[in-house]
């Protein structure tokens, strides 16, 4: 059976073994160091089973805002350790793909500061992205169908399994940030008026 | 009946049963008095109309250990299970001492309370022949062993990542990862570097600290972590992992404050934070004077800066003089051989006149400005600087403030003993000036080993296991990160 969990956007975590035996989510796009333990013990019971009987976790390793997203990456992985369960990293735009069909698509998800997190994909395999765009450069994507939906654990958990399926890597469990930290090395060393 | 702690105003009930049940083997009117108010004994009473039993224990902070040093129960009232809550309140304050033993001696024809005592777990380990003077009689030698929680802690309040393990208070691992290296670049903590840092060195410092403790995840039994306060992003990161631990295990989970967890620090090192104390924290983060009468219950925040952390002010003069960061080591190894009274640099809130409202607050922006001013100043005019006797009366001038204020904290409260935490202490001059003005005013000074004085897991394990032997409950699942957590928040439930 697979734990999800995915701060994407929300906070929530799914129980997936044939079909989805829990979702549970919170939609605060604020509360995920409050929410994430509730979640995952909310999705555990409420699909009946003890977390002995979980075999494996994934986890949307983004690109989202960062300080949510780390949220559910860290609680992941504190699992995995604690259970000595496999851990598995799964991209969001290829989650909300997956659960959108195999045309020709265009994934993307607020990335704030007016620009998206963005990535195309065909007949189920992603072509380009994870990238940036601006709202101008949608029109670059003509022929593309445009899916704006946010991500979550259902998802998440869901493409994971199809992945493990087709043997698609799942290692890799770096948080996506698509930025480098907002700073600038310090230029001058005036400090006063 | 009322159950309370004994002092020596109670000596005078005390010294009347204790003559009465122990006639020649009784102690002195003056040992008694003594053991009443010695440090690390416990002694209470139960009283009716009068007192009618009594026990006292002594704590070994440093062996883990207890003893029982006296019980009595007044004739007429034995038998009444009065003996038996004597002993339980004494066993609840010797775990919640961090003893992994307590020891007694009983009289081996005592047979009633030999077998209150085994029937508690305590086990014979010994037999003196002939130990009760002038009696002759032989002593049953007792043993109870007391298992104290192991405790994970994790902190990551700013740029530190730590990984603790206590046992009791006893220190298990304090792994620690420090991105301290990736702000170099940036002259200060990003909070977002950080926060980055903190996700990728947790398996690995998780894994550390489980390795160096020797132990699995499963015989940890609770998880503490720290909540606040601190950068909100970086401590998210810490409260997730957890929180994950937690839920993964089903262990109770402690959200701790990280400034009490500095305080608590000196547990590990002998077993016991000396109480009341005087506690001076400073880091790149805080700066702050604390009033510690328990470390559970009773912390007052006498003052903090009301501007920059005293850190903070090292790493922005190391800029001002051109040198790299962290501040703090470049600017000690500068000063070495500057003159300490060459320039005389502001002292920021030690006017009468702030006093009225700042007496125990601190402020460095001014000092720092000063700094810059002086060196711009002189730069400008074309003047050659000492950068030695700059750093050296800098630095002279963030030592004087602090330890000005946390000395005259320790007077105005007469409480004399101060405590230093926080990852300015790994200043010698501090250190050192701490010492002499400490010693001149008959101040005894604390200052545990470094790794426990930098922000660290292992202090905020120990804050958890505090609570736990104290019999504290859980925090729920539900908390968040509290960048500004106030001290008075030891635990956020």
């Amino acid at each position: 059976m697979l734990l999800s969990i995915d701060t994407s956007a929300g906070t929530s975590a799914a129980v997936i073994d044939s079909n989805c035996l829990s979702f549970v989510s919170f939609a605060d796009p604020f509360g995920h160091a409050e929410n994430i333990g509730l979640v995952v013990e909310k999705a555990i019971s409420e699909a009946g089973i003890s977390m002995e009987q979980i075999s494996a976790i994934a986890v949307a390793r983004g690109p989202a805002p960062y300080t949510g997203l780390r949220v559910g990456m860290a609680a992941a992985t504190a699992l995995s350790k604690a259970r000595a369960l496999p851990l598995h990293g799964v991209i969001t735009l290829d989650a909300i793909a997956h659960s959108a069909g195999v045309g020709s698509l265009l994934v993307t998800t607020d990335a704030k500061r007016r620009e998206l997190f963005a990535a195309t994909y065909k007949s189920g395999k992603r072509i380009d992205g994870p990238l940036l765009l601006t709202a101008s450069d949608l029109e670059n994507y003509a022929g593309f169908e445009l899916v704006q939906v946010s991500c979550d654990a259902k998802l998440v958990g869901e493409y994971a399994k199809a992945a493990f399926a087709q043997g698609i890597d799942l290692s890799d469990l770096s948080a996506l940030y698509l930025r480098s930290p907002d700073v600038t090395p310090s230029a001058g060393k005036k400090v006063s008026g | 009946m009322e159950l309370k702690k004994l002092t020596t105003a109670d000596l005078e009930q005390v010294m009347r049963l204790e003559n009465a049940l122990f006639e020649s083997e009784a102690w002195s009117s003056k040992t008694m008095a003594a053991e009443l108010s010695a440090a690390n004994s416990f002694y209470i009473g139960v009283f009716g109309l009068e007192l009618l039993g009594y026990a006292g224990l002594r704590v070994s902070p440093g062996d883990f250990a207890s003893d029982v040093l006296t019980i009595g129960v007044s004739k007429d009232q034995q038998g009444k299970g009065i003996g038996r809550r004597l002993m339980a309140e004494l066993l609840a304050f010797a775990k919640r001492s961090g003893s992994e033993q307590v020891f007694l001696e009983v009289k081996e024809s005592n047979a009633a309370a030999i077998a209150l005592y085994k029937s508690l777990g305590f086990e014979q380990i010994d037999l003196r022949k002939k130990y009760y003077q002038p009696s002759g009689e032989n002593a049953v030698v007792m043993k109870l062993l007391i298992d104290q929680p192991v405790v994970l802690g994790i902190e990551s309040s700013c740029d530190e990542t730590g990984v603790g393990i206590v046992r009791g208070n006893r220190l298990l691992a304090n792994a620690l990862h420090s991105s301290m290296d990736e702000h170099a670049k940036y002259g200060g903590v990003v909070p977002e570097v950080a926060a980055r840092a903190h996700l990728e060195a947790l398996s690995p410092t998780l894994d550390k600290a489980l390795s160096d403790a020797g132990i699995s995840m499963d015989q940890v039994d609770a998880i503490a972590v720290a909540n606040g306060p601190g950068l909100a992003g970086a401590l998210m990161v810490g409260i997730g992992a957890a929180k994950g631990l937690a839920v993964a295990t089903g262990k109770p989970l402690y959200a701790v404050n990280h400034l009490v967890g500095h305080v608590g620090a000196d547990v590990l090192e002998r077993g016991a934070v000396e109480l009341p104390t005087i506690a001076l924290l400073v880091s790149g983060g805080h700066t702050s004077l604390l009033l510690v009468r328990d470390l559970l219950d009773d912390v007052v925040l006498l003052g903090e800066t009301i501007d920059d952390a005293a850190g903070e002010a090292f790493d922005k003069v190391a800029r001002v003089l051109g040198l790299s960061y962290p501040g703090g080591p470049q600017i000690d190894k500068q000063a070495a051989d500057g003159n300490p009274k060459a320039i005389k640099f502001p002292r920021g809130l030690t006017l009468p006149k702030d006093l009225v409202e700042h007496k125990y607050d601190f402020s460095f922006s001014g000092l720092k400005t000063a700094v810059a001013r002086y060196v711009e100043k002189a730069q400008a005019e074309g003047l050659e600087i000492s950068k030695s006797d700059v750093a050296a009366s800098f630095r002279e001038a963030v030592i004087d403030v602090l330890l000005t204020k946390a000395i005259s904290a320790c007077e105005e409260y007469k409480i004399p003993r101060l405590l230093l935490g926080g990852g300015v202490v790994a200043n010698a001059r501090l250190r050192e000036e701490a010492k002499r003005r400490c010693d001149n005013r008959g101040i005894e000074l604390r200052i545990p080993r470094f790794s426990l004085c930098t922000d660290n897991g292992a202090m905020i394990a120990s804050l958890g296991a505090q609570l736990i032997m104290s019999g504290r409950k859980p925090s729920g699942l539900g908390f968040g990160a509290e960048s500004t957590l106030p001290v008075t928040s030891i635990q956020t439930l």
